[in-house]
């Protein structure tokens, strides 16, 4: 009974359109109520749930990521992926997807890229010739290679839904190998579409150029460096990194580009705030709804239901895959990540999966997420950006779900392909 | 008795305003104090131990306070694709039930963090020294905006005036970034 209410309540609210935040907090007080806690534990779990300084780390990314986009660090990273890959079968889609690689590893944010990238590659795209349902496809899908290259603030966020035990250092460098996977299978689609299309090539610029450009990306490019050795070399926080990366932006756009205006700045300022401080109550709602299920032995009974299915790992991943993919069609990426790491965590480390792997998997799995209707932010943002229909862009674009789903397989169940590069560092 | 209402409005949008900017405020304080953190740890050679406990109650006031306005701003994410398919009235009434689980959640979150913070006015902050109370301020400031909000949401859809949509076209996408 406690379940239902905590489960129907969720369901209900989320149903009628509560927002994610509300329908947690709200289920929460309710089952609260019906097992005759005071619910003034549910409250100060919320409040407990914000007070932790490793979540500081994903409003200081989307701000930084904000600041980069405006102060023009992205389009000059733009500018040196045009050059050295621009030459190749489906030039500017290529491109595209070799820019939300670099972009990725300035932001965590399949969204800003695709915005930031889509901004400006898409008119690009459509000036020479391409269709625009291709640079919607290419745009969209490539945002998600951002989640996976670090920094990827949705990798802190599991990280403390997992209840801050993985090491956010090892889950950055996992989402490495499957993001330069994921690149290369859409350039690999983006290839072979192009060929059939007929799409032009770029010249290429010659050595001379691209060497030009690079020194211009610079200080974007030194900022992956420093974000990530940082983290990685335990030098600073994930947190610190991410705030360092904020005074950094800021440096750079308005003393060396000189390109940050006042109203620039407050501007990025009330978007970063805008987006995350509900993300942030989102996190803080599920640690009281997460503390409930805990409380309630959900994921102990979720792991004696998965037994009674298979045994066998491989039945049991495809399963959770399957199940997020379906819940990823119609919710965000975020309240997912928060609603079902502690149910399928113990799930599948009872299965012996690492939880640094399942971090990978989740993350691209809901990734691709946000790329399908009839809910997908990221397709929302490529579709807006380039001004047509969603029906349109999704009835070309399974050459490039089919790549992004073998490589979701791939890092299902080839553990080594996220495991191997964290390893190396230990 | 419109005007009233209209004048009521004005005075909200004054309110879920200044809780954005309150909040960006802390956004920056935030970051200010991180950053100082940081400094004072490899250049100054002393880590400064006022840095975290102060990011945190900042970090309070920038989640409760944002998400306050983004409640008025309409801003927060959820599952909207059953509520434009459903016929007129059932719609109402899905937005109507919706709008008071935001007005419920608001009021516990003001009333509950108001216990918690009248029981903790003896405990002590370490380092600050300053009563826990502080610590929940931000959460009861917020739930008293988050219903405010919500029930100014309720009574315009009752009042079949327009909602408070902040022109945000622009800004859209932007806000879609948190969740991705």
């Amino acid at each position: 009974m406690e379940l239902l209410i905590l489960f129907g309540t969720f369901v209900l609210l989320l149903l009628i359109g509560t927002p994610v935040a509300f329908c947690l907090g709200v289920a929460s007080f309710a089952t609260a109520f019906y097992l005759g806690m005071p619910p003034l534990i549910v409250f100060q779990r919320l409040s407990s749930g914000v007070s932790s300084f490793a979540l500081m780390a994903i409003p200081f990314f989307i701000y930084a990521g904000d600041l980069m986009v405006r102060g023009g660090i992205a389009a000059r990273l733009v500018r040196l992926a045009g050059s050295i890959v621009g030459h190749l079968r489906g030039g500017l889609g290529q491109v595209n997807i070799a820019a939300s690689t670099l972009f990725g590893g300035i932001s965590g944010s399949a969204v800003a890229d695709a915005s930031a990238i889509g901004g400006l590659m898409i008119p690009q795209m459509k000036e020479r010739g391409y269709d625009v349902d291709y640079a919607v496809n290419v745009t969209v899908t490539s945002a998600v290679i951002a989640l996976l290259i670090p920094p990827s603030h949705n990798m802190i966020i599991y990280s403390i839904s997992a209840g801050g035990t993985i090491s956010i250092a090892d889950l950055f460098t996992a989402g490495i190998v499957p993001g330069l996977m994921l690149a290369a299978a859409l350039m690999l689609a983006a290839w072979f579409v192009a060929r059939q299309r007929g799409y032009p090539v770029e010249p290429f610029p010659g050595l001379a150029m691209i060497a030009r450009l690079a020194v211009a990306a610079i200080p974007g490019i030194l900022l992956i460096a420093i974000i990530f050795g940082g983290v990685r070399s335990g030098v600073f926080t994930a947190s610190e990194s991410s705030c360092i990366a904020i005074v950094y932006a800021l440096a750079v756009t308005v003393f060396v580009y000189r390109s940050m205006s006042w109203s620039d700045f407050v501007a990025a300022t009330l978007g970063a705030v805008r987006t995350t401080a509900m993300v942030l109550l989102v996190i803080g709602c599920a640690a009281a709804f997460g503390w409930l299920l805990a409380y309630l032995r959900v994921p102990a009974a979720m792991i004696a239901f998965m037994k009674t299915i298979s045994e066998n790992p491989v039945v049991i991943l495809l399963l959770i895959n399957v199940l997020l993919l379906f819940l990823g069609t119609f919710m965000d990426m975020s309240p997912l990540i928060v609603i079902t790491t502690p149910i399928f965590l113990p799930v599948v480390t009872a299965y012996g999966m690492d939880p640094v792997h399942f971090g990978a998997v989740l993350i691209l799995n809901l990734g691709i997420g946000l790329c399908t209707p009839p809910v997908g932010s990221v397709l929302f943002v490529g579709c807006a950006v380039a001004k047509i229909p969603i029906a349109q862009a999704v009835r070309t674009i399974w050459p490039f779900y089919l790549s992004s789903v073998v490589v979701l397989l791939l890092v299902t169940y080839i553990p080594e392909l996220s495991l191997w590069l964290p390893r190396l560092f230990h | 008795m419109r005007s009233n209402l209209h004048r009521l409005a004005a005075l909200l949008h004054l309110l879920s305003t200044a809780a954005l900017w309150v909040a960006g405020v802390g956004l920056v304080a935030m970051t200010a104090a991180t950053a100082w953190q940081v400094f004072g740890r490899y250049v100054l050679n002393s880590s400064p131990s006022w840095t975290e406990p102060v990011s945190l109650i900042l970090m309070g006031w920038f989640i409760f306070l944002g998400a306050a306005a983004g409640v008025r701003e309409d801003t927060h994410l959820g599952f909207d694709v059953l509520v434009t398919v459903v016929p007129a009235k059932v719609a109402v009434a899905m937005r109507f039930l919706s709008d008071l689980a935001v007005i419920v959640f608001g009021a516990g979150m003001a009333y509950f963090g108001a216990l918690l913070a009248a029981g903790t006015w003896s405990a002590t902050i370490p380092v600050l020294r300053l009563p826990g109370t502080v610590e929940y301020v931000s959460i009861v400031l917020g739930g008293v905006l988050i219903a405010l909000f919500g029930l100014e949401k309720l009574v315009r859809r009752l009042a079949g005036m327009a909602p408070a949509h902040v022109p945000v076209d622009e800004a859209r996408a932007e806000e879609a970034v948190w969740n991705s």
